[in-house]
């Protein structure tokens, strides 16, 4: 990879989401939280941020003889039969949706409203990189694609909420798609 | 997610890199453009073929930054 540079990480060997979890809800509840509800304006100057020390270890795949799930956090939702992301909801939404790979773009709503919407109105595979995978999968870079592609609505301030109800959610989606590899692409 | 090799991209390295994850490339491309500039197919060819060549290194990989950005 051209102009790549490398950071050196710790290792943890036991898969915690979150380190010290109840310290950062304290955190959260005490700062940004306490802020939110006493003047209804956000303070992300205050806000608690996530201080893992390791990271989790892990076996490699082979992806051209895998099966790859795409995870994006766009909040992408098909507008004629899902029901959309709670957008406007200053406690964020943490729920997914599920839509198929091969869905054209012009079936999707994208339901965040913590960023600008103009580069995937005007090409989608900036943050739904569809096509690009299939092409990848016929070139055979990727074995294949799952059915479908998981979706969420990214902004979600409470992470004792993510690790408890959007977490499990994506678990359990991702071995329903008998995915082998995730791909993450945030908004 | 156990038995699942992950990777991600992402222009906010600050926020990201505090979680440490497993496998990751950073960029400086914008928020609600992650994969690279509209239309712009060969950026977001080299951004998703850097991330996904990331699950063929045991995890945890050092955070690959990829010079790529939204100019």
């Amino acid at each position: 990879m051209a102009n790549s540079k490398k950071i050196r990480r710790q290792v943890r060997s036991k898969m915690e989401i979150v380190e010290n979890l109840e310290q950062w809800q304290k955190e959260f509840e005490e700062g940004w939280l306490a802020h939110l509800k006493e003047t209804g304006e956000y303070n992300w100057k205050i806000y608690a941020k996530i201080k893992n020390q390791t990271a989790p270890a892990g076996p490699r795949v082979d992806l051209s003889q895998s099966r790859l799930v795409l995870i994006s956090t766009a909040g992408g939702y098909l507008h004629d039969s899902q029901e959309p992301f709670d957008a406007p909801n200053t406690l964020g939404d943490y729920t997914i949706r599920l839509f198929p790979t091969s869905t054209p773009f012009d079936a999707l709503a994208y339901a965040h409203d913590h960023y600008d919407h103009t580069a995937v109105n005007q090409d989608p595979q900036v943050l739904l990189p569809l096509n690009h995978l299939q092409n990848m999968v016929a070139e055979r870079f990727i074995g294949e694609l799952a059915p479908n592609v998981i979706s969420y609505s990214g902004y979600q301030p409470d992470v004792v909420r993510v690790v408890n109800d959007l977490i499990p959610a994506v678990v359990e989606a991702v071995k329903t798609e008998q995915a082998h590899a995730a791909l993450l692409v945030p908004a | 997610m156990e038995g699942v090799a992950t990777t991600l991209t992402t222009w906010n390295a600050g926020r990201a890199r505090p979680t440490t994850p497993p496998r990751a490339t950073f960029t400086q491309l914008a928020r609600g453009a992650t994969l690279g500039r509209p239309h712009d197919s060969a950026q977001q060819r080299r951004v998703l073929t850097a991330t996904l060549a990331l699950l063929a290194q045991d995890a945890p990989v050092d955070i690959v930054r990829l010079d790529e950005n939204a100019d």
